[in-house]
């Protein structure tokens, strides 16, 4: 059993009156409050958002972008509709394995956008991920668009958000990560925001379905 | 024969060496400052800020969720809906504090209902011992304020504080643990209680 602090122990009886007082009712909170809790080492850093201002990235490369728009051609072809594996089956962390792809359509909200998300198997609980857009419009002001989880068909869980600059290229090519335990039928949306700020957002790509 | 003893072990985080004399977190910035910095899509405030708080926000997900990985979640929805949100805080609103505990639990509450009702839906045949809802929101606010308060002194008197109020240790065995004279340790305490008093009592939510 553990013992509880004795004020007068901890204090001694050098300090008195409103000053005793004042450090008695710290005393107080710090007992009420307990222990801070352990942070799990994927608290320990803070994490990374992928939030990336087109007005700092360097202009893709031509051939990079030759290759981005076969890689689309592809997976819209490829891809009818996703669904993530059993999360316990990707053991395979080294380099060069194939991504999972995952082919997302515009919405009537964007019915000239489309897009490829790339999900490669998880690492120390993270899904690295990688989003190549074409056809999304630029938002008004400081908005952006985000990219959630979808799990039981709502978005549920927020994996990043990009800005649409007027410099940016055709094709933006967007590292993100999905923190989560991916389960088997999950897939991912793209929203911006609702004029009411309610979120998550309206959709503007959501996945190709058979 | 194999003996186990139960040995409570103190949870220690990391202290400078003696011979340094760093701020808590690197930064004098307030949080307000910070807030607005964030708002500005500044990665290295974002991490100071990430540092003061990372471990209230913590806390109150365990205590509002319960399990760990949920609270994880949480906490990291918290954080990203306070890196998207953070150019729309107004410190004449009020303190950025409130602001950051606000975010952060609507981000836990999120969290609660997606999680849906819990699965055991049979009723307690006894009155639960647990504190009310009312109390159960006190306490969150408590713990919240004085676990951003700890993040605010000198770490080697949150250390002595820690060991002093959550290890079950006396303060002549906190001194022998840390190598300290005991007169070391009995002033760290006090000093770091009235420093902890100091910031409780100027913190707003």
């Amino acid at each position: 059993m553990t013992r509880e602090p004795n004020f007068d122990e901890l204090i001694g009886t050098e300090e008195t009156g409103a000053e005793r007082e004042r450090l008695r009712h710290a005393h107080e909170l710090l007992l009420q409050a307990g222990p801070p809790p352990e942070l799990p080492p994927s608290l320990q850093k803070a994490p990374n958002f992928g939030v990336f201002s087109l007005h700092h990235r360097r202009v893709v490369k031509r051939r990079t972008l030759v290759l981005l728009a076969a890689a689309l051609s592809i997976a819209v072809v490829f891809v009818a509709g996703y669904a993530v594996g059993n999360n316990r089956g990707g053991s395979s962390t080294a380099k060069g394995e194939t991504p999972r792809l995952l082919a997302l359509t515009g919405t009537q909200a964007a019915p000239n956008a489309r897009a490829t998300l790339a999900v490669w198997h998880a690492r120390n609980g993270n899904w690295p991920m990688r989003l190549s857009v074409v056809g999304l419009p630029k938002l008004p002001g400081h908005t952006y668009y985000e990219v959630y989880l979808v799990r039981n068909g709502k978005p549920w869980g927020q994996c990043g958000a990009f800005r649409i600059a007027r410099s940016s290229p055709d094709t933006l090519t967007l590292t993100f990560n999905a923190p989560y335990s991916l389960q088997k039928g999950d897939s991912w949306v793209v929203t911006r925001p609702n004029p009411s700020g309610a979120e998550p957002g309206q959709t503007v790509l959501r996945a190709v379905t058979a | 024969m194999e003996i186990a003893l139960e040995v409570p072990q103190p949870r220690l985080r990391a202290v400078p060496a003696e011979t340094a004399h760093e701020p808590p977190d690197a930064s004098d910035s307030s949080d307000a400052e910070l807030l607005a910095r964030v708002g500005e899509r500044d990665r290295d405030a974002f991490e100071i800020l990430y540092g003061r708080y990372v471990r209230p926000v913590f806390s109150l997900a365990l205590r509002r969720l319960g399990d760990r990985g949920h609270a994880e979640d949480a906490v990291q929805e918290a954080f990203a809906a306070i890196w998207r949100s953070a150019s729309t805080y107004r410190p004449e609103r009020g303190a950025a504090g409130g602001w950051l505990y606000t975010v952060a639990r609507n981000a836990i509450v999120d969290r609660l209902r997606r999680n849906g009702p819990p699965t055991d839906t049979e009723l307690p045949e006894l009155a639960s011992g647990e504190p009310g809802p009312a109390q159960q929101a006190e306490d969150a606010e408590v713990s919240w304020r004085v676990h951003r308060a700890l993040e605010e002194i000198e770490p080697r008197e949150r250390e002595v504080i820690e060991l002093a109020y959550w290890s079950g240790m006396s303060q002549s065995e906190v001194a022998e643990y840390l190598g300290l004279p005991l007169g070391t340790v009995k002033t760290r305490t006090r000093s770091g209680l009235a420093k902890l008093a100091e910031v409780l009592e100027g913190e707003v939510l």
